[in-house]
């Protein structure tokens, strides 16, 4: 019979230290979805998106011994490091054509499209809760989180103001501190 | 620079995405270290950016777990296999060995190689087995003395509890403790971590001093006796005017004889 295990952080940083499968099939359930959709939002791809993910496990767990817990949240290295691979494949050769990141004024648009294309697989409630957050503030923290942009970078691509950039990002993070937890 | 004015320059949301320059992340992590509510803020801004992205999961196909298993599998049993396949290509080459032969070889490679698989694996299993326990050990010990540190706190912190300073005397001028007498009980606790180290043969006594006159509190555990510091419950008091430490043989006396080393008034 499989027993249905629960770790807390960190227990499963501790267990994934010793390369433990389960502990690594756990963080796989926990994680992979929230992941791929990080995946897929800069790629609009499935296949290409699901391989990638495929690249990010298995770096998660070769390089394990390089997260360093003091230095923050296991989801926030797990993000940067999927971000991080996800920008370098598209920018490798094969994916020139399909690049999101060329930092273009499109990337806005596309960003938009790939929610829109997200949005088909909504089943969450919090999902709905996200409509409150307004474009403009859930556009920073996208372009930040998911794209990997500094603030700079995200004052020039939407032609604001870099003062405008952080207190709307400051903004946009308190809103969904707000959602989430009345949700 | 003012937290407040931290937590409003943006850092800590780019430090967060990972976007931070090598001496921008050195400063934000000295920040964390050491002010809390920086560190508090921080831990709300990465529990939100998770929230927000688990809220956008797309689950992807059911293969693509299997993959990454075989993946990571392959590349542990991939040195095995490598290690084993001298043995195949001795058996088999330049005999025409019948069929059965062919397959019984065969069989003991794999035979062969299954049991060094097993042992690979179990001597994993069995490592990964030690680190948990020794990880659980580790989390015990702190339990444990997290566990002593609040009834030290508890005792500190009782709004019955009032403190006694006991100040070094002439035998040890930099000595002091600390007595914390229970006004609702009449309990006596004693913080000795100040008291120096008692000689071989010789232990510390407790004295409360009733109507003038001195009456054993209790013996007193210093580090080598009682392998840590802490707050010890001693006798009971109902009331005393002041309270003494004395050294004094091992087992104690019944009257104080030895020196004084500390002493403090109610």
């Amino acid at each position: 019979m499989e027993v249905i295990q629960k770790y807390n952080e960190d227990e499963l940083v501790l267990l994934l230290q010793g390369q433990d499968q389960k502990a690594f099939a756990y963080l796989y359930d926990n994680y992979a979805p929230a992941l791929n959709g990080i995946i897929f939002r800069l790629v609009e791809d499935k296949a290409l998106s699901e391989d990638i993910l495929q690249e990010v496990f298995v770096k998660i767990w070769n390089n394990f011994s390089s997260y360093d817990r003091t230095k923050g949240r296991l989801f926030t290295w797990m993000m940067n490091l999927t971000r991080n691979l996800t920008i370098d494949t598209l920018r490798s050769k094969g994916y020139k054509k399909q690049s999101k990141i060329s930092g273009d004024e499109n990337t806005v648009n596309n960003l938009q499209d790939a929610n829109s294309a997200i949005d088909k697989f909504d089943s969450m409630g919090i999902r709905k809760q996200l409509a409150n957050l307004k474009p403009d503030q859930r556009i920073v923290i996208d372009l930040a989180y998911f794209n990997g942009l500094t603030q700079e970078e995200i004052a020039k691509q939407i032609g604001i103001p870099l003062g405008t950039v952080k207190t709307r990002m400051r903004t946009a993070i308190l809103e969904l501190r707000k959602i989430l937890q009345y949700s | 620079m003012e937290t407040k004015d931290i937590i409003s320059s943006g850092l800590l949301e780019q430090y967060a995405a990972g976007l931070t320059s090598e001496k921008e992340t050195v400063q934000v992590a000295q920040w964390v270290a050491q002010y809390p509510d920086v560190a508090a803020e921080l831990a709300e801004i990465t529990t939100s950016i998770e929230a927000y992205a688990q809220a956008q999961s797309i689950i992807p196909a059911p293969n693509v777990k299997e993959k990454i298993f075989a993946r990571i599998n392959e590349a542990n049993n991939g040195k095995i296999i490598q290690a084993y396949s001298p043995v195949s290509t001795a058996n088999t080459k330049g005999m025409v060995a019948p069929m059965w032969r062919v397959a019984a070889a065969a069989s003991v490679i794999l035979l062969v190689g299954s049991i060094a698989l097993n042992v690979v694996t179990y001597n994993k299993y069995n490592n990964t087995d030690k680190e948990l326990i020794a990880a659980r050990n580790t989390l015990n010990t702190f339990e444990e003395s997290n566990k002593l540190m609040e009834a030290d706190m508890n005792v500190v912190q009782s709004r019955y509890s009032v403190p006694v300073a006991l100040k070094g005397l002439e035998a040890a001028p930099e000595a002091n403790a600390k007595i914390f007498w229970m006004q609702n009980t009449g309990e006596v606790f004693i913080d000795p971590s100040n008291l120096p180290e008692a000689p071989a043969g010789k232990r510390y006594q407790l004295w409360g001093i009733v109507d003038g006159k001195p009456v054993d509190g209790g013996m007193i555990l210093t580090s080598k006796q009682g392998d840590r510091y802490r707050i010890q419950k001693m006798k009971t008091f109902g009331k005393a005017e002041a309270f003494a430490v004395t050294l004094e043989d091992e087992k104690g006396n019944p009257t104080p004889k030895g020196p004084m080393f500390v002493m403090g008034k109610m």
